[in-house]
């Protein structure tokens, strides 16, 4: 059954995150979507802090949102992965810990957009991290990506 | 004539962008974000990498070439 991220569930992270207090950013191309890059993607990418106290915070948040992970699965998490795919929840979720091409989350945070309350990368960190992964897909999307970041500074000077 | 298609392709972007700059956030939403089947990727419910490098190494050898996730040569 296809499962298509909405909205509403944007808004469901974000409220069980700042309840869980846990630490992210919205990253990817579904951070350049917020930020009103016009594009497709299939799920949402979330570049999480990685420190014991938020690994932790993010476990119990994912279990509230309705992600079915085992306890062994929630003690890898609390434990620190660099990246964790969820397609057992009520959409599908890319938790990234060490996005390549960002040095830290702290930084990161630094230069984060708040788009709508929702925190979201830089658009110069997520192209940052889209080249430095220099995937097939990610080197297709860059030029209009840097096209966008561009017209997103001009329109935010 | 590469650089008017350049200009040219540069000005189609910018339209793009300019639409997406009016829609509210929940358009861009329900425009954005879709869901298609992927082979393999869809195929487990739950995967955890210790190292990013060893997620691109998964994708890599896992995946099919053709979605994209393999390292640009």
């Amino acid at each position: 059954m296809a499962r298509r991220f909405e909205y509403a569930q944007a808004e469901e992270i974000h409220d069980v995150f700042v309840r869980h207090e846990v630490r992210y950013l919205f990253i990817g191309k579904s951070g350049a979507i917020l930020l009103g890059y016009p594009d497709t993607t299939q799920d949402a990418d979330l570049f999480l802090e990685k420190t014991p106290t938020n690994n932790a915070a993010v476990a119990r948040a994912l279990r509230e949102l309705g992600f079915a992970l085992t306890d062994d699965q929630v003690a890898e998490i609390e434990r620190g992965k660099d990246f964790v795919q969820l397609k057992n929840g009520p959409f599908d979720l890319d938790l990234v810990f060490a996005p390549d091409g960002i040095e830290s989350f702290e930084q990161a945070w630094r230069r984060r957009v708040d788009v709508e309350g929702f925190p979201v990368c830089h658009p110069d960190d997520i192209i940052r991290s889209k080249e430095a992964a220099g995937r097939v897909k990610d080197r297709e999307v860059l030029p209009r990506l840097r096209s966008f970041r561009d017209y997103w500074l001009a329109r935010n000077r | 004539m590469a650089t008017l298609v350049e200009e040219a392709r540069l000005q189609e972007w910018h339209a793009e962008f300019d639409a997406a700059a009016r829609r509210p956030l929940r358009a861009r939403f329900r425009y954005a974000f879709i869901h298609t089947y992927k082979p393999v990727l869809d195929d487990a419910p739950y995967r955890s990498f210790d190292t990013t490098a060893a997620y691109r190494e998964w994708c890599a050898r896992q995946l099919p070439p053709w979605l994209g996730y393999g390292p640009a040569v």
